[in-house]
């Protein structure tokens, strides 16, 4: 098993390094899936992580100088790793100005992953930070584990409001009230309300527009009265943390409601899909 | 006689002296406020006593610095203590928001009031305003740290902001930090205790080239670990004044110094750092050969002091850090505490006189049983 990669160009550095920080803001530990084009960060829908899951898809030739990877056998050429986010977004934080920027995988007195950063200096030679950041090798017997999840067939898919609007309300209302309810309909209209013994409070959305989809999953919503709102209750904490975590608007934001059942977000940048799956609350 | 103070720092230098506090907060919650003839020094010392600060500003840095014995004054028939200990939770106030003071402050008085054991701190604001603190102190026998820079083989001297910028990548968490050196390489990487898992936890190493600093002399190749912690304060205080940081040390266990210097204020902090005791059996031989033999300057690797460690481990344990019964390492107290008799000591004078200490009376504390071999082993 081997990987090295090496990124050289300050904006593909900044770029990833964004990436990466909203990876740490939405997982505490997650799995990094290394292929031969793309670098995967998931988590899978455990208990421990209240039954989120995400699925994060960069293409590596959009920020990777250099990418080599070897991965376990032949047939099987992926890399499957445990890490924790937070630690490679601390190894990037300070290495911005960097002339190259190194990615491997190590063993030190564990494997790691390894992060030098060839910064510049001085004196005649560059000055080299490295960062050693435990990780865990997955067998291959779990890989199956972390198979891309499918898209629900929901009742609505709609698009988001700019996120920074819904994450101001959000956070407003998350001092209220712990759940929130997510509704939409096919009218290109969403409300999310929140309602306790005392108060309750909705916001109103407008001219959203729905998304358009090509395959079988447009079935289920067919027959459906444009007007009739899905709806599922979901932990706002939960919420927030998808919100809080985008430090750039997406291209695209949209999310696919499966009425009381799960909320699917899907958050497109130019080189990074982000799906994020928040299930409803009893 | 009594003794009393007076002093005036000008609005463009309350910078650098919130800062010190600032620098000297890190350390502890008290520190000694101790004037003299030659200026002004503040002192700490943390409560374990493995790291010591000291900020001096001579009679130069201020506007107006007075420090005189007053014979009308001891009318008031009480004598000014020879040295105040006061309280930073009063004192940071003060000097808090440190872009604010520039602005509003045009200078600032200090004087000790022999009536009624307060220090005032007197800000004279824009528009008339002004701002008295009368602070409380209490008595305190003087603090002092037993080091000698000048004994250390190792001397690096670096530009306060390199130093800043390579403090920067190691986390905010990180507790402790290792510099190792050869006369041809140094590194700065993360300590991390065996107790916890290696494999949870990040390891960050910077290496440098030599070249980058102003003033590279290594005797003795050396790894040594300190208090990344505490040294963030003398950081912000050397950025403040834009000084050069001068590092001395030796092998591990024994103290390391960050100080900066100009021609107005000298700021040193003297950290302890980890002693490695894993070699005791060939460290038992050692106990026998002489103080002399075993300070032998510029030899490499003999140096190593474990049996001093061992010697008194188990007297140590209250000054430990923190103590740390599974692993090879433990620290221990460089410091030791002396009551003077006559008059605060200056930073410049500790090294004269250091050798007369252990005929000096010692406080009553038990921790103060260095014995004299200990004293001229630092000293």
């Amino acid at each position: 098993m081997r990987f090295r990669a090496k990124i050289v160009d300050v904006a593909c550095l900044n770029h990833f390094t964004r990436v990466i920080n909203t990876i740490a803001k939405l997982a505490k530990t997650c799995t990094l899936r290394l292929t031969v084009d793309k670098l995967y960060f998931i988590l899978t829908d455990k208990v421990a992580n209240g039954g989120v899951s995400m699925w994060c898809e960069l293409n590596q030739g959009n920020f990777f100088d250099e990418f080599q990877m070897e991965g376990v056998a032949a047939e099987h050429n992926e890399i499957y790793l445990e890490l924790t986010p937070e630690n490679l977004s601390r190894a990037l934080k300070t290495a911005q100005n960097a002339k190259t920027v190194k990615i491997k995988l190590t063993n030190k007195h564990c494997p790691c992953l390894t992060v030098a950063v060839e910064l510049p200096s001085l004196s005649s030679s560059s000055r080299i930070v490295t960062h050693d950041i435990p990780v865990g090798v997955i067998p291959r017997r779990l890989w199956n584990d972390f198979r891309e999840p499918s898209v629900p067939d929901f009742d609505v898919s709609i698009y988001l409001p700019v996120l920074k609007t819904m994450k101001s309300v959000v956070e407003r209302m998350k001092n209220l009230s712990n759940c929130i309810v997510l509704e939409a309909n096919l009218n290109g209209e969403m409300n999310l309300k929140i309602e306790t013994d005392l108060v309750s409070v909705t916001t109103h959305f407008k001219g959203l527009g729905n998304p358009p989809w090509e395959d079988g999953s447009q079935n289920s919503t067919q027959d459906r009265d444009p007007e009739s709102m899905a709806e599922a209750r979901i932990d706002i904490r939960k919420l927030l943390q998808l919100l809080a975590g985008q430090q750039v608007n997406p291209t695209k934001a949209l999310c696919n409601i499966v009425s009381k059942r799960i909320v699917h977000f899907i958050l497109l940048h130019e080189e990074v899909s982000l799906q994020y799956f928040i299930p409803a609350l009893a | 006689s009594p003794r009393t103070m007076k002093c005036v720092i000008g609005g463009t230098h309350l910078r650098v002296f919130g800062r010190a506090i600032h620098a000297i907060a890190r350390i502890s919650d008290e520190f000694w406020f101790d004037p003299n003839e030659k200026g002004l020094a503040l002192r700490s010392v943390n409560s374990s006593r493995s790291a010591y600060a000291c900020v001096f500003f001579s009679s130069m840095f201020f506007q107006h610095y007075c420090w005189t014995a007053e014979p009308e004054l001891c009318q008031t028939k009480r004598q000014l203590p020879l040295t105040c200990k006061l309280v930073m939770k009063s004192v940071l106030p003060v000097f808090r928001w440190l872009n604010t003071l520039e602005r509003n402050v045009e200078k600032c008085n200090i004087y000790t009031n022999v009536n009624d054991c307060h220090i005032t701190f007197k800000l004279f604001c824009k528009h008339g305003i002004v701002k008295t603190y009368n602070l409380a102190f209490h008595e305190s026998e003087p603090l002092q740290a037993v080091f000698s820079r000048h004994m250390c083989p190792n001397v690096l001297k670096i530009q306060s902001r390199l130093l800043t910028d390579i403090m920067i990548h190691f986390p905010t968490y990180q507790e402790e930090v290792t510099v190792a050196v050869t006369p041809i390489k140094v590194c700065f990487k993360s300590y991390t205790e065996e107790e916890i898992d290696f494999s949870k936890a990040m390891h960050t190493k910077i290496h440098l080239n030599p070249d980058e600093f102003d003033y590279f002399q290594i005797g003795v190749d050396s790894e040594v670990t300190f208090c990344l912690k505490e040294l963030r304060g003398l950081l912000g205080f050397a950025e403040a004044t834009s000084a050069s940081v001068s590092i001395h040390f030796d092998v591990s266990g024994k103290p390391i110094a960050f100080s900066t210097e100009d021609m107005m204020v000298e700021a040193s902090f003297v950290l302890a750092t980890l002693a490695d005791i894993e070699n005791r059996e060939s460290s038992q031989q050692s106990l026998c050969l002489s103080q002399r033999q075993k300070r032998a300057r510029g030899s490499p690797g003999k140096a190593r002091r474990q049996n001093k460690i061992t010697d008194y481990s188990s007297k140590k344990k209250s000054q430990e850090y923190f103590v740390c019964t599974k692993t090879h390492f433990i620290k221990y107290c460089i410091f030791q505490f002396h009551s003077l008799f006559f008059g605060a000591v200056s930073f410049k004078e500790q090294d004269v006189i250091s050798h007369t200490l252990h005929s000096l009376a010692t406080a009553s504390d038990a921790e103060d049983d260095f014995d004299n071999e200990q004293l001229s082993q630092v000293v």
